[in-house]
């Protein structure tokens, strides 16, 4: 009898897991799934500066407002605003919550500010806060944290005061860094802070339920999340974190994953083949050289950079060794998509196309060499990534710059926290580094070369360039901003201080009952807070 | 052995005469050595040459060590110099491809009597109604004209090299131009001979399903100025032979054969140099454990107990980084390093082993007692002893050493670029294996023929060495 009893038992249980299993199956159908190529190097908000933090934390977190389809500004946790040249008031909404239940205050996005621009974080982020008055005497450490123009008038009543004129503060609003903190949580991890899916209260759309290094990440809907109902996705399922563009091929093609955010060169043709639907999409990234100007450092030669700016081929490189098609070349520092005082920026301040001159080219080395005392200039190391498109990339320079130039080049293949951690510390000559917009003006990318900028990693000083910058930024007139950075840019290209190469594109695929996911070059990306399966596709 | 004439005759006295016990004749004709007499190494040979396997092997090493050392002489292509208009090409000889002009300035073509961009239409965008061409296509570009769509205010141009099977399956999207009256788009991206479709669909906002499809078909060709760098007085119309690719071209056109050739220094340098280098350190450390015995064998045995234990991949990366210098920098010197410092151990075993057991034998002792000094004792009786098991192990390091190097070539922790070496082509051919098999399958083909030839080779040689298995007839 007992033996029987047992059995039943048994029998019972495995039935059990076997509708959990079926049930689990149905809900599975909600689930999105998504490779990263990296793990994202730093979740806390007010520290992060990369795309693939940046994509978690659009994800986890909501800022004051939130990126519409076509990037236009949505209410997020402020429902409505008002804004001036002097400063601004947002009005938080009453049901903007933690996903810990407790509600979303002024104060927090207080904390967050105050935390991203204190000098003992040393966010490099924290000059986007700039705008706001006193950020930037704060960070310099001349005035306590407190003086930072921004106060909680009451619960739900966040007031800020502008340093100067700010054109598209409103635009900053949905940044991650301008994202709220829970001041109990952060003061409570300490430095453990965001380190673990467990270190942090997120209150966006979705929550980290889990987060294994380097392997896995997981994000569920949050039941709190104030427009929780509009989220179809019960949550967003990260498996997979490679950046090896053909594994991440293969899991879109075994169906493991649902979306494929960027194709690689080599992968092109295989999809052709598989007759998948592809679509194309310009990122706002600006690829580019960064020099490095520190001292001791042969790039801070002028002559070696205009040498290596001359013997630069974009059709070339961008045809046969980027090989992703849409991809444009890069003009200027600011990209062509963006828009200058009425039409494109590029359309108002045209930049010709660059052609190689290899005559000029050696001509500049050699005096380059003459410059510098040196017989033979030393190898210069190249820092980049550890994907095999950067490698690629990079071995294409290698040997141009051997043939052309007769310079070396050592090629330092880096994880990206690893690549990022080395840029900071100047431990490179060149990097091919990229940018990637965080507000839809000229700025963020005009910003990028000021001797203030803790992303200007090769550390060009150039006292007129920081000038025609703040003269840009004092104003909020659009004519005479856009006067402002376009002769800065030119006279960033003028001194090398970079060597656009290119405007990404990228071309995706996803599984065709997967409907409204969102591209933004501006914002986290790919976007998939509105993302729903209509069908029961693959 | 010479037989002494003294004995018979005592024994004849002794014995008697009976007829069963006569004195043999002297029959000096069978003591004569009629075939000479085989040292050690002669026998080894003859034994050797009888194993078909091993010699096929040794016909493949020394066919490897030719290609490496003579190939170069002959292959003369620079194995960094990448020709960036034939990527990834399949194995080919004298390609022929005719000289072609740079195509005259592209000038778009619109139509000023049709909107530019119209409000979205209530139904679905048609399809246009024909596209052709501009002019001539080639290798160059491609320039494709269409009929506008009323409702356009874009258009979409895919790429396929194969027929499209309706929507969804119409290949690259190459380019968009914005605006329904811009009725051209001029293709230059990353064109290579063969057929392509081009399909062209309308958008507004959200595109068409549909689109309509042409063929186009590119000639090999080759700009002037690139023909001119192969022959100073190319002309546009003329047929040139482009350079041969036997073995096909990697993914930035270098030639694969010169890399593999290239490759294959590395391979073998690290290959035979670390074994010789780990070998001769640990004969020499366990040959002289063995020989002194006592406290300084057992220090020394317990030295390579400990370095035994450690893990070996993880101690050559971790060696590696350490002696690796800055970064980007050769990879080779750190790599051989750290092969010897973790490999000498098995030898010095055998070789204290091998010492141990001879030092007590006879004829040892025999020497010793006549006075010989240890020096002649090591190197006239104890290492010729040893030679053929430390050989043999020799020979089977080899190929180990050259899987070691692949592998850490393989996972990046190798040579570095531009430096080419099997297991780093391994590692670039790997990730376009499906699209492009060639740029994987020959190095790893010559990694394989290569371990496996060593391997048999020393297991001939293994055969041919053991004094036990000497030949009778």
């Amino acid at each position: 009898m007992k033996m029987r009893d047992r059995l039943l038992r048994v029998a019972a249980f495995t039935l059990g897991l076997l509708l959990a299993g079926a049930q689990g199956a149905f809900a599975a159908k909600n689930v999105l799934t998504y490779a990263l190529s990296t793990e994202p190097p730093q979740l806390n908000s007010t520290k992060a500066t990369d795309t693939e933090s940046f994509f978690i934390l659009g994800h986890i977190m909501e800022g004051l407002t939130r990126n519409g389809r076509d990037g236009e500004t949505l209410p997020g946790v402020a429902e409505k605003w008002e804004i001036s040249d002097r400063g601004a008031t947002f009005h938080l909404r009453a049901n903007a919550r933690w996903s810990d239940g407790k509600p979303v205050t002024a104060r927090d996005f207080v904390f967050a500010w105050r935390t991203a621009v204190d000098p003992k974080n040393a966010s490099e982020y924290a000059f986007i806060l700039y705008p706001v008055r006193n950020a930037e005497k704060i960070n310099k450490g001349q005035l306590p944290v407190t003086e930072l123009g921004v106060t909680a008038v009451d619960e739900r009543t966040l007031k800020v005061v502008f340093e100067k004129p700010c054109g598209y503060f409103l635009g900053l609003t949905s940044f991650g860094t301008f994202m709220p903190v829970r001041e109990d949580v952060y003061k409570a991890k300490g430095e453990r802070y965001a380190a673990e899916a467990a270190d942090l209260v997120s209150n966006g759309p979705f929550k980290l339920t889990s987060w294994v290094h380097g392997a896995s990440l997981r994000m569920d809907r949050n039941p709190h999340y104030w427009n929780s109902a509009q989220i179809s996705l019960e949550a967003i399922d990260i498996p997979y974190i490679t950046p090896d563009n053909s594994a991440r091929f293969n899991f879109f093609k075994a169906g493991k994953v649902d979306i494929l955010a960027g194709l690689g060169k080599d992968d092109l043709p295989k999809a052709q083949s598989e007759r998948m639907k592809m679509r194309n999409f310009s990122d706002g990234t600006l690829l580019f050289l960064e020099f490095n100007f520190r001292e001791g450092r042969v790039t801070r030669n002028k002559k070696l950079r205009q040498a290596i700016a001359a013997v630069f081929n974009p059709q070339e490189y961008i045809s046969r060794v980027v090989g992703i098609p849409g991809t444009k070349p890069g003009r200027g520092l600011i990209p062509a998509w963006l828009r200058g005082k009425k039409d494109l920026f590029r359309k108002e301040y045209p930049i010709a196309d660059r052609r190689p001159d290899l005559a000029r080219a050696r001509a500049l080395v050699a005096e380059a060499r003459k410059e510098l005392g040196v017989a033979q200039l030393p190898p210069l190391v190249w820092l980049t990534g550890d994907t095999p498109t950067a490698a690629k990339e990079a071995e294409y320079f290698q040997s141009v710059f051997k043939n052309a130039l007769g310079i070396d080049l050592r090629i330092d293949k880096q994880i990206f926290k690893q690549r990022l951690a080395k840029m900071s510390t100047g431990d490179f000559d060149i990097v091919a580094a990229g940018w990637g917009p965080d507000y839809a003006d000229p700025m963020t990318f005009a910003e990028l070369f000021t001797s203030w900028n803790e992303n200007n990693r090769g550390k060009y000083v150039s006292a007129e360039y920081d000038r025609l910058i703040r003269a840009a930024q004092a104003t909020s007139d659009a004519g005479a901003r856009m006067d402002a950075m376009a002769q800065a840019e030119r006279l960033a290209l003028e001194d090398v201080a970079l060597l656009p190469t290119y405007e990404r594109a990228v071309v995706f695929v996803m599984n065709d009952s997967l409907d409204g996911v969102i591209r933004h070059a501006v914002g986290p990306d790919p976007d998939f807070t509105r993302a729903r399966f209509v069908s029961n596709g693959r | 052995m010479e037989m002494t004439p003294a004995l018979p005759r005592m024994h004849e006295r002794e014995v008697g005469t009976h007829p069963d016990f006569l004195p043999a004749g002297r029959r000096t004709a069978a003591q004569v050595i009629s075939r000479p007499s085989l040292t050690y190494w002669e026998d080894a040979w003859l034994r050797l040459k009888r194993n078909r396997q091993a010699l096929a092997s040794l016909g493949i090493v020394s066919a490897l060590l030719l290609l490496t050392l003579v190939g170069p002489l002959f292959w003369r292509v620079d194995p960094a110099a990448q020709e960036l208009n034939r990527i990834s090409e399949s194995p080919s000889f004298g390609v022929r491809a005719r000289v072609i002009e740079e195509p005259g300035t592209y000038e778009e073509l619109t139509r000023s009597d049709w909107p530019e961009s119209p409000a979205a239409p209530e139904r679905a965008l048609e399809i246009p109604r024909a596209i052709g061409l501009l002019d001539e296509p080639s290798i160059l570009a491609v320039r494709l004209r269409w009929e506008p769509v009323e409702g356009a205010a874009g258009y979409v141009i895919y790429r396929s090299d194969r027929a499209p099977e309706g929507a969804g399956s119409y290949g690259v999207p190459v380019g968009e131009v914005l605006g329904g009256n811009r009725l051209s788009y001029e293709d230059r991206f990353n064109l290579s001979p063969g057929e392509y479709y081009y399909t062209i669909v309308a958008k507004n906002g959200m595109e068409a399903d549909r689109g309509i499809t042409r063929k186009v078909v590119l000639e090999p060709g080759i700009s002037l100025a690139d023909a001119q760098l192969l022959r100073a007085d190319a002309r546009v119309g003329e047929i040139l032979s482009l350079p041969s690719h036997p073995l096909g071209t990697d993914y930035l056109g270098r030639d694969l054969l010169a890399r593999l050739m290239a490759g294959a220094r590395i391979s073998l340098f690290i290959g035979i140099l670390a074994p010789l280098l780990w070998t001769f350190t640990g004969v020499l450390l366990g040959g002289f454990a063995g020989y002194a015995g006592g406290r300084v064998d057992g220090v020394l045995m317990r030295v390579t107990d400990l370095v035994m234990a450690l893990p070996f991949l993880l101690f050559m990366i971790l060696f590696k980084v350490v002696l690796g210098g800055g970064p980007g920098e050769s990879g080779i010197v750190p790599m051989l390093l750290s092969m010897v410092v973790l490999s000498w151990t098995g030898p010095a075993r055998l070789a204290r082993g091998q010492v141990l057991q001879l030092r007590e034998s006879e004829f040892i002792q025999a020497s010793r007692l006549l006075g010989a000094s240890p020096a002649w004792l090591l190197f006239r009786h104890l290492l010729p002893n040893t030679l053929g098991v430390i050989l043999v192990s020799l020979t089977f390091s080899i190929p180990s050493a050259i899987f070691t190097e692949a592998f850490l070539s393989f996972i990046g922790m190798g040579v570095v670029p531009p430096t080419p070496s099997w297991g780093s082509m391994c590692n670039d051919g790997i990730q376009r294996f499906l699209t492009y098999p060639h740029e994987f399958l020959f190095p790893a083909v010559f990694i394989s023929v290569t371990v496996l030839a060593f391997n048999l080779l020393g297991d001939g040689l293994r055969d041919a060495l053991d004094p036990k298995m000497r030949s009778v007839s």
